[in-house]
């Protein structure tokens, strides 16, 4: 199409050969971006002016933050083990029920149309962003932990089951083949035959999802499904920034050490 | 069977291991259900749940076409806007950040600080830079570009020093052997390699920064977010439903093309 | 034509890497430099182009002293002899053209260097100079959709749109299967012979050295001891040159390693 507007250049060599070199695509992608740009800035009311003229704001913001406000931990621990107690909980049901999730979802395994079917619903879990499924959570299953949970919950789901049945339909197919061959059921010769072969990626997909869990967990609380979201949301609102701090400072030990021990474990695992 | 079936059955050293961390997964399993509290759960639950079906399957129609500034698609354009540009910033701080945070051009302590930086920046969710920008720029999508911006620079910078870690240093010497001083090695052997693996990273990036654009709105930073949460208050499901539908829709399109475009510069 | 004068070269670490080299090597000859792992024959190869400093003696290649070169005199000198190495050293991840037309590079105005544009001139000599090894169809290809082959010959036509009046070849085919080792080492026969190129090539393989080159050069611990045509090389002189042990030299063919 581009080649048809733009034809080829003709190079003619010196001993009579004719090479055609294709256009390139590098000024049309250039004037889209630049225009994609000038589309935003509008779209977005985008300013450099204010930026220079108020941008120091956020740092005055960041300097009430420090130094923390240390007497507030006593009012952080419960929100914070709320936090992750839900991504634990959260990633501990959603990974196990990825799995049959999965199973539904490989084409190698069950008939094309329910795969299709299930990677669609799979699909569409994995692109709601937390927090939207967190907000209607919260509308069905009432203020609190429990809506948190089930956003976790299926989040982990979707995103640890797309990873394994893409596992599931890359693994070696003739061990299940044989299994099948000496009288086995379907499920039962994935279980012996494909599960083994997942199964370290699985645990190590299961972790890694619970290690970003608790990251999505930590704002969940703004839309009121619990934890220490809702603390950071009401010390905003006050503009009480250096109990703010105090919770980040919490939030970024707690992940980083979480990080650290499930990052061992992923190691070990592969 | 394989080998890691095999190696359980003949090591029993191995097997108690694999008994406590099961014992161990179990224990903070139970330990984390008495976080579950079934006390807010009311009956009209259901109704909403049912609600919410019949919106996502009866959406306001008018709605998810007007062009209006309420209507789906100028909200989903103007969530695009914020991720776009959000990419754009984000990607020129952190391009400085990646090389000041590599090992093999900055010394140690240098690159150590750097990361913990990063790492702080990664950390800190990004609602949280939404509400502090608000302070600074007043609610609307400006707020939400700042956000974004901020937001994404951890990762990516993260990503780019390890395309910087892994460069193929071995092309230089070639150059140094055709007569090519340092500005010609640099633009003619390191950047064509940090180009598409840069870029690549970047849309990555981008299709993230949509996710994170859409639910800006809910601190009041622009985009999709505020009308959703609005119309969700006022229990006007088929609005809901037809917002869902427009936010999972793009988001599922630009996964798509960004999967091939980065597909297309990894492999060629 | 190319003169070593009493050449010696120390490394930092007081290792003697090139003793008492003298040599003279012609205008359009093809050269075999043979030798076992770490003899030097790398380093005798990378002082022709300055890669390495000289620390005695004389180094004269057309009537340029070699070591008396500084900064920008070095890279102008670099310009007009080719260098290809073992494991190709192109940017994989761009089109085969533009490996070819990194040669210009060093010649163009600032402007053009910075946006990456070449003439239309350029262009027609990159592409001649891939025609000229066989892979003209390939121009508008990844280099990382090649095979390990037509790499090395991307790399020759670089080396060829640089229109050297020498080529330096270290070990150009180890990393090859025989069948494309033996096609790129026609690739350098064609062209020594059509455009009176010099070629100098370092390489483990004996047979093909010996199958393609018009005179070898035999390295023992940084010192040339065999020096003389291909057809003259006994039996003996490999003996000596590998020190007797035939079969180190086959295992050190098999595992296909460059030396220092």
């Amino acid at each position: 199409m581009y080649d048809r507007i733009f034809p080829p250049a003709k190079i003619t060599l010196p001993n009579g050969k004719i090479v055609y070199e294709k256009k390139s695509r590098a000024p049309i992608i250039l004037v889209l971006l630049v225009l994609a740009t000038i589309i935003s800035v509008r779209f977005t009311n985008f300013d450099l002016n204010t930026l220079f003229k108020r941008g120091h704001e956020f740092f005055v913001i960041i300097g009430q933050m420090i130094p923390p406000k240390w007497d507030y931990l006593n009012n952080i621990w419960k929100p914070l083990l709320d936090t992750i107690k839900m991504s634990l909980l959260g990633s501990i049901l959603g990974s196990i029920a990825a799995v049959p999730a999965a199973y539904f979802a490989s084409s190698n395994i069950v008939s094309k149309p329910v795969a299709a079917v299930a990677k669609f619903f799979l699909s569409i879990l994995r692109t709601l962003p937390t927090l939207v499924t967190a907000l209607i959570a919260t509308f069905i299953f009432g203020l609190g932990t429990l809506a948190g949970t089930v956003a976790i919950f299926l989040f982990t789901i979707a995103y640890v089951g797309k990873l394994l049945y893409e596992q599931i339909e890359n693994a070696n197919m003739g061990s299940f083949e044989a299994m099948e061959s000496i009288g086995m059921g379907r499920l039962q010769a994935f279980r012996y035959a494909i599960f083994p072969q997942v199964l370290p990626n699985y645990l190590s997909t299961s972790l890694f999802s619970f290690e970003g869990n608790v990251r999505y967990a930590a704002i969940l609380g703004y839309v009121g499904a619990g934890g220490i979201g809702l603390l950071l949301d009401e010390s905003l609102g006050w503009r009480d920034y250096s109990s703010v701090g105090m919770i980040l400072l919490m939030l970024i030990i707690t992940v980083y050490l979480i990080e650290k021990v499930s990052e061992h474990f992923r190691k070990k695992l592969i | 069977m394989d080998a890691i079936e095999k190696q359980l059955h003949a090591s029993p050293r191995n097997l108690r291991y694999i008994f406590t961390i099961a014992i161990l997964i179990l224990l903070l399993f139970i330990w984390s259900l008495t976080t579950v509290n079934l006390d807010n759960v009311s009956e009209s639950g259901l109704g909403i749940a049912a609600g919410i079906i019949g919106g996502i399957l009866n959406p306001d129609l008018d709605l998810l076409f007007s062009f209006t500034s309420q209507g789906v698609l100028y909200l989903l354009i103007e969530t695009i806007a914020i991720a776009f540009l959000g990419t754009i910033m984000g990607s020129i701080l952190a391009i400085p950040l990646a090389f000041l945070s590599a090992s093999k051009i900055v010394p140690k302590p240098v690159a150590s600080v750097t990361r913990l930086l990063l790492i702080i920046i990664r950390t800190i969710p990004a609602l949280v830079y939404g509400l502090m920008f608000i302070r600074v720029t007043g609610p609307g999508p400006f707020a939400g570009v700042l956000t974004i911006s901020l937001a994404s620079i951890g990762m990516l910078a993260k990503l780019f020093v390890d395309v910087i870690e892994e460069l193929d240093t071995n092309i230089l010497e070639s150059l140094d052997s055709i007569g090519c001083n340092t500005f010609e090695k640099i633009r003619y052997g390191i950047w064509p390699q940090l180009f598409s693996m840069f870029l690549s990273i970047i849309i990555y990036r981008f299709d993230m920064n949509l996710r994170e654009a859409s639910i800006l709105g809910i601190v009041g930073a622009g985009g999709i977010g505020a009308p959703l949460i609005f119309a969700m208050n006022a229990y006007r499901w088929s609005e809901v439903g037809s917002i869902l539908i427009g936010l999972v829709v793009l988001i599922l399109l630009v996964e798509f093309f960004s999967n091939r475009i980065r597909n297309k510069l990894v492999r060629g | 034509m190319i003169e070593f004068i009493d050449v010696g070269k120390t490394y930092s670490n007081n290792m003697k890497a090139l003793e008492d080299i003298n040599l003279r090597i012609e205008k359009g000859e093809f050269v075999a430099v043979i030798g076992p792992s770490g003899a030097g024959k790398s380093t005798l190869l990378r002082c022709i182009n300055r890669m390495h400093d000289i620390s005695e003696g004389k180094l004269i290649v057309d009537g340029v002293e070699v070591n008396s070169l500084k900064g920008k005199e070095i890279r102008k000198f670099r310009q007009r002899i080719g260098m290809i190495f073992q494991s190709y050293n192109l940017v994989t991840r761009i089109s085969v053209i533009k490996n070819v037309l990194v040669s210009f590079a060093p010649k163009l105005p600032y402007w053009r260097k910075v946006l990456g544009l070449y003439t239309k001139e350029h262009k027609v000599k990159a592409l001649t100079a891939l025609d000229q090894v066989g892979i003209l169809d390939k121009a508008y290809v990844r280099v990382d959709q090649l095979s390990g082959g037509q790499q090395q010959r991307v790399a020759l036509a670089r080396t060829l749109a640089q229109n050297p009046d020498i080529i330096l070849a270290d070990e150009p085919i180890a990393s090859l299967d025989p069948v494309t080792a033996k096609q790129v080492m026609d690739d350098f026969t064609k062209i020594n012979r059509e455009t009176n190129i010099s070629v100098i090539i370092n390489i483990h393989h004996v047979e093909i050295a010996l199958e393609y080159a018009d005179r070898i050069i035999g390295i023992r611990k940084g010192k040339i001891v065999y020096d003389g045509k291909a057809e003259d090389l006994t039996e003996e002189n490999l003996n000596y040159i590998y020190k007797g042990q035939t079969e180190e030299l086959q295992s050190n063919e098999m595992e296909g390693k460059t030396d220092v």
